[in-house]
């Protein structure tokens, strides 16, 4: 009889049913999108901020006191070993490091003028071979630089078909470089260090800071220039972070005296402070450090776009929630006359409640998994318009959303019932 | 008379009508105030948040310098002359930089003349240890600085500056000092006692540096001379190519040059939030409605009964729905009012928390969010309403 009844409501009174069952969809929807788009937007405005380049920088142990302070110093302490590069891909947080290069700095002749060259990877494959894993990235400043305007030319790839069998006599130019010595895309120019190296200008580029007052060469071709064979001076590395918080602060001035949890806690979190003390540990011959500017800055951002995220995120699970809870309390006050009639014919007040809520919440749960689909799609138009990326989906909203449409519908139904439960049949039949 | 009398009575059944069946009306009045509350919210954050976080970029410092071009230094006309192109508004702080090469212990440091006021505008990364120097002889040092010369915070040193004497050097700054002459050059070595009272840490070249006051720079080296940077800071939503070009042709002597990582990537950050922010509000407005609208819907379609009671006394079709019309635009226009106050209200709280700031006042929202509402409530009441009164009233009457 119960299901009778309940069919017999979905029957004579779909019109109804359906507009509660599209409210709850579309306020499902919204809260579904805006929860996912919330939790995903850190990583997606994150992986954005790594066109400010490079948040932490690599030095030998001994190079950070010594410093281009002493220019002349040749002291080879000051440098690092070429092979440790690939130690980075061995650290905890190794996936969140997205791109990172060497770097070699040297005085050349150019002319008969002194001219500052340095040494790097462009788009270089590497593979490092560690305790019987395989690490294999393509990786360099390619990324790094994103920013490089190319002024005249392209940009240098060894990877590229041409220039893989051509060896690594090529040149990118800065824009004061070439415009003092009036070099363009194509020039030959004879660089003379330890060894004379004759190298083909595959660009000119622009940065807008003192960049541009320099010639990048492949690393190797700056190692024989400089007579330094497989050293290297810094290591760029640019990893996706987490806001450092005041714990983080703390433990990262000093992780030996840190309390256990907390430093387990530090260690598993993608702090700057944590990945620089991991590539430390990783290379024990370095020292890492955060790239202030980049790094806290990246952070601050990060907090802001997340905060206002979850409050625009909370203004619009409270206006569906409003929403839904409204039309449900509506939909069952204008029900008064047939659950009098019940009433009247002596149901008691237990099994209308029952009745209705049974109701309510089948129409709800039908409802609820179409929104739920239809905020899916939401999430993901919004991911790919803005971000050009798709919106991870997380079980957790799923089951957040499934929580919160319960409570919200069942809550809508209160006063309704209550007021039921109150009426007096015959006040009810009599139309009043 | 009698149009007057048929007005009053107009108004009386409808606000007799909201009053009796009060439960009914506050479910229809909130369902548009949070409407209403939602687009006026979520209008003002969009209008206002690439500007508020446009500032907060500024954390990045400086995305503009100007350099001597074809000069061998920067004056203060020329620079002021350039910071004219900028709108005032827009100029979150510049900071003109002179190096020189002095030593301490016989060693060769850079100094760097700077603004201390400026430095805390475009370069607000910096970590200082200590504090910002008061008064002369107080210095900053980078931290490899530190590190080389075992300096500390409260250690005193002294800078020595050997002064070649040439035309451009200001006697008059180096009174008793010894000249010495080898070989046809006059030289002396000009001392500056300082005083360290921060550490700079940065995790770049700023570490390498001692930065000092202008006065000090000029006393060490016995030269009067411009600047060799300016690091500018500009709060912009776009359109800072335009000031370098204008900047670059107008003034003679200098040139001026974006950071292009920082530039580049600040507004590829803002064009991401804002059209973010965009789509989300276009979303969350367009489902809100349509809920606003399902509400109002229901409360009007359990009314069918009075519809038809109504013009079986004899209402005409038109009369039904312009009393129905005007208690929805009565509800619409008071939800309207109501929702934009509370969208505002939310605003200011998102806008105080996120970014510590007041939020700009839009008043065009206030006449937008009124009519929005009064037009979906309108076209939500009109729906159930036609579809009423089409209906013959003895089988409305009778139940069916």
């Amino acid at each position: 009889m119960f299901f009778r009844m309940i069919k017999g409501t979905f029957i004579h009174q779909w019109k109804k049913m359906l507009m509660i069952a599209l409210t709850v969809a579309l306020g499902t929807s919204i809260a579904t999108a805006m929860l996912n788009v919330m939790l995903d937007v850190g990583d997606k405005i994150n992986a954005e901020l790594k066109t400010y380049g490079a948040n932490i920088n690599v030095v030998s142990k001994s190079a950070a006191i010594v410093s281009s302070l002493y220019e002349t110093d040749e002291a080879t302490d000051a440098y690092l070993q070429e092979n440790v590069t690939g130690e980075l891909l061995t650290i905890f947080w190794a996936n969140n490091i997205l791109d990172f290069a060497p770097f070699l700095d040297g005085q050349v002749k150019l002319d008969g003028t002194d001219q500052k060259v340095t040494g790097t990877w462009f788009h270089y494959h590497l593979s490092f071979r560690k305790k019987g894993s395989d690490y294999i990235r393509d990786t360099g400043i390619n990324n790094l630089r994103d920013w490089w305007e190319i002024v005249d030319g392209e940009r240098y790839d060894e990877q590229a078909d041409f220039y893989k069998d051509a060896g690594d006599l090529f040149a990118m130019v800065g824009e004061n470089v070439a415009e003092k010595k009036n070099l363009k895309a194509g020039d030959e120019i004879t660089l003379t260090g330890k060894t004379t190296e004759v190298v083909k200008v595959v660009g000119v580029f622009s940065s807008g800071d003192n960049e541009d007052d320099v010639i990048y060469l492949p690393l190797s071709t700056a190692q024989r220039l400089t007579g330094k064979a497989d050293l290297i001076q810094s290591i760029s590395v640019s990893a996706l972070t987490s806001p450092e918080d005041e714990t983080s602060q703390k433990v990262a001035k000093n992780p030996e005296l840190a309390r256990p949890e907390d430093y387990e806690l530090w260690y598993c979190t993608a702090y700057v402070s944590s990945i620089c003390h991991q590539i430390q540990e990783a290379i024990p011959t370095s020292s890492a450090s955060a790239i202030r500017r980049v790094a806290d800055s990246e952070g601050d951002i990060l907090n802001k776009t997340e905060l206002l995220m979850t409050l625009i995120t909370v203004l619009s699970l409270i206006g569906s929630a409003l929403a839904i809870s409204n039309l449900v309390t509506s939909s069952v006050m204008e029900r008064s006359q047939e659950l009098g009639l019940m009433k009247a014919i002596g149901a008691k007040n237990v099994r209308i409640a029952g009745l209705v809520l049974t109701e309510i919440l089948l129409v709800a749960l039908v409802g609820a998994v179409s929104g739920y689909f239809i905020g899916f799609g939401f999430a993901q138009i919004i991911g790919h318009t803005v971000f050009g990326a798709s919106i991870d989906m997380k079980g957790m909203v799923a089951f957040l959303v499934a929580v919160l449409i319960f409570a919200v519908t069942l809550i809508g139904s209160l006063p309704a019932i209550r007021n039921i439960l109150r009426l007096r049949p015959s006040e009810v039949l009599h139309g009043r | 008379m009698i149009k007057n009398k048929k007005r009053l009575m107009f108004f009386k059944m409808i606000s007799l009508s909201l009053l009796r069946r009060r439960s009914r009306m506050i479910v229809a009045l909130l369902a548009i105030v949070v409407g209403a509350t939602v687009l006026a919210g979520l209008v003002t954050i969009y209008y206002d948040v690439p500007r508020q976080m446009s500032e907060s970029m500024r954390s990045y410092g400086a995305n503009m310098i100007f350099t001597p071009d074809g000069t061998d230094s920067l004056t203060d006309e020329m620079i002021e002359r350039a910071l004219s192109y900028i709108p005032a508004r827009d100029l979150d702080g510049y900071t003109p930089y002179r190096y020189e090469n002095t030593t301490i212990n016989k060693n060769p440091v850079t100094f760097a003349g700077v603004d201390f006021d400026g430095v805390k505008k475009t370069a607000p990364y910096w970590n200082v240890d200590g504090a910002y120097p008061t008064r002369d002889g107080e210095v900053l040092i980078g931290a490899n600085v530190a590190k080389t010369f075992n300096l500390g915070v409260g250690d005193k040193t002294v800078a020595v500056s050997s002064i070649e004497i040439t035309e451009d050097v200001d006697e008059s700054l180096i009174p008793d000092y010894e000249i010495i002459e080898i070989d046809g050059v006059k030289s002396a070595d000009h001392e500056l006692p300082i005083k360290v009272v921060g550490i700079i840490q940065t995790g770049s070249s700023e570490e390498d540096y001692v930065y000092l006051s202008y006065s000090d720079v000029e006393y060490l080296t016995a030269k009067h001379r411009g600047y060799d940077l300016v690091e500018v800071s500009v709060n912009s939503t776009g359109g800072l190519e335009s000031y370098t070009t204008s900047i670059s042709n107008g003034v003679e002597g200098l040139r001026a040059k974006l950071i292009k990582h920082v530039a580049a990537s600040e507004s590829a950050v803002l064009t991401k939030l804002t059209s973010l922010i965009f789509i989300v509000t276009a979303v969350v407005l367009l489902l809100t409605m349509i809920c606003v609208a399902t509400t109002m819907t229901a409360v009007i379609a359990e009314r069918r009964k009075e519809i038809g009671l109504r013009k079986a006394l004899g209402a005409s079709n038109l009369s039904v729905v312009g009393e129905f019309l005007g208690e929805g635009l009565l509800l619409g226009g008071v939800g309207g009012i109501l929702g934009s106050v509370l969208g505002y209200v939310f605003a200011e709280i998102v806008s105080k928390n996120v970014f510590g700031g007041s939020i700009t006042f839009l008043w065009w929202l206030i006449p937008v969010t009124i009519i929005a509402s009064v037009a979906v409530t309108g076209i939500a009441c009109l729906i159930p309403i036609r579809s009423a009164v089409d209906v013959d009233p003895a089988l409305v009457l009778k139940g069916e």
